[in-house]
């Protein structure tokens, strides 16, 4: 059942932020006793929880990467970010 | 083989080791008194600095009741500027709305407060101090203030029939996270050791409540329940993923430790602030190297295929119980040590001795 809901209004939980990394090199999501390494596509899909509809953030990556189709690995990745609770659908809360 | 070394990503700064509570478990040392003297701010800032360009991602703000330095929201200030994600642990008794809303304004990312007991009664009893209903309204007062909010729950014999009560007051106080963490047996808890380890059925007990909370669903509440390694484990923590590997502390006086119990194994030699940069300090003191990677091992751990994921367990467990801080860690079954943790079981059933609460003055 958990596995296959979608998430439609993502955003970051309170207390995670995106961090960069100067030490490191490395984009990281930064959470209360946590922390995730972020790569490219995964720092642009956390950067653009920031109240906008999941559709649209798809969308908004379809366009900053012509040809790609992100829709099913985004949804895959907000589950993951959202099953570790940082991140909220505020769309069921 | 040696591996690239790793850059530490946490650094517990105990600002102070004064504290209104007297928790029976307390990680500072026992000889308390000894250890009087604190960092000025100033040092306490470049120390912030010096983490943030060694690597250091979350800084934890402890004690000791951090609250009570009077520099505190300074300290807060210039760690945030300087990049750090900063969490403070708190007993929360001196944290009014006032407060909590300064801290929020200097930067202060996330909010720790320790619970002993689902109880105001046996919270106070056992923290020393009325306390609860302060704790309660601090809990409150930062969810208010829109802080991420963990409450601490330390688990033992005598808290851990309210496990479910606990959980209850969780979700009644909407924090955002749990954690249900069974007594490390070190500093004071392993003075008290007999007094706070919980029995077999205790255990069974609470472990079955946490499995069934969760499987009803936790609606939003993150529960981090740590088990007691004792009587759960066949093999020991991974103890702050190896020595000298992601975690370093400094203390109240300045002493830059591996781990924040580390002064309770003698021989250890720790540098201070005052003298080296942390940089300096994490790559070059030998007491970060003394159990860093496998090299220090004894057997059985020199020749397990577990011995980088558990790195022979808590060095100050094998020290305090077996006199030895380079023994594996007598949780593990595999130890030659390993009777010690039986026999503690069966004397922590066949006793119920009085608690020594946490004091600074002998």
């Amino acid at each position: 059942m958990k596995e296959k809901r979608l998430i439609r209004l993502p955003v970051l939980a309170m207390g995670a932020r995106y961090r960069w990394d100067k030490v490191r090199n490395q984009h990281q999501l930064v959470f209360p006793e946590g922390m995730i390494v972020l790569n490219e596509t995964s720092t642009a899909i956390v950067r653009l929880c920031d109240g906008r509809s999941a559709d649209d953030l798809i969308a908004t990556l379809k366009d900053t990467y012509p040809g790609s189709e992100p829709a099913d690995d985004v949804h895959e990745f907000l589950r993951d970010l959202a099953d570790r609770g940082v991140l909220r659908d505020k769309a069921v809360d | 083989m040696t591996k690239p070394l790793t850059r530490p990503l946490a650094l517990l700064a105990e600002v102070t080791y004064r504290c209104p509570l007297q928790c029976p478990y307390c990680s500072n040392p026992i000889e308390l008194a000894q250890y009087r003297r604190e960092l000025d701010t100033a040092t306490w800032v470049r120390v912030f600095g010096e983490a943030a360009d060694l690597g250091v991602v979350q800084l934890h703000l402890s004690g000791g009741e951090p609250l009570v330095r009077r520099d505190i929201l300074e300290l807060v200030r210039e760690a945030s500027r300087a990049g750090l994600y900063t969490n403070m642990s708190t007993g929360a008794t001196v944290a009014d709305d006032a407060k909590l809303e300064r801290l929020r304004e200097a930067g202060l990312d996330h909010l720790q407060v320790s619970l002993l007991d689902s109880r105001p009664d046996s919270n106070d009893w056992l923290a020393g101090a009325a306390s609860f209903d302060r704790k309660r309204d601090a809990v409150l007062g930062a969810k208010r203030l829109g802080f991420p909010v963990t409450l601490n729950v330390v688990l033992h014999r005598h808290n851990l029939d309210r496990i479910e009560e606990v959980i209850a007051l969780a979700q009644d106080w909407q924090v955002d996270r749990l954690e249900l963490a069974h007594t490390q047996y070190t500093g004071w808890a392993f003075r008290n050791r007999a007094a706070l380890m919980p029995t077999r059925q205790q255990l069974d007990h609470a472990h079955a409540v946490v499995e069934r909370v969760r499987a009803a669903g936790t609606d939003g509440l993150n529960i981090q329940h740590v088990l007691p390694d004792y009587y759960f484990e066949q093999f020991p923590k991974a103890c702050l993923q190896g020595w000298g590997t992601v975690f370093m502390g400094v203390a109240p006086d300045g002493f830059v430790l591996p781990c924040q119990t580390a002064r309770e194994i003698p021989g250890l030699e720790f540098p201070n602030v005052a003298d080296h940069s942390l940089e300096e300090i994490w790559f070059n003191a030998p007491v970060f190297k003394r159990f860093r990677g496998t090299e220090w091992m004894p057997e059985p751990c020199r020749s397990c295929d577990r011995r980088e994921i558990d790195f022979g367990g808590c060095r100050c467990q094998a020290f305090l119980m077996t006199g030895d801080p380079a023994a594996t860690d007598p949780v593990c079954h595999l130890s030659p040590d390993h009777h010690l943790v039986d026999e503690a079981l069966q004397e922590a059933q066949q006793s119920d001795p009085p608690l020594h609460f946490r004091v600074m003055s002998r």
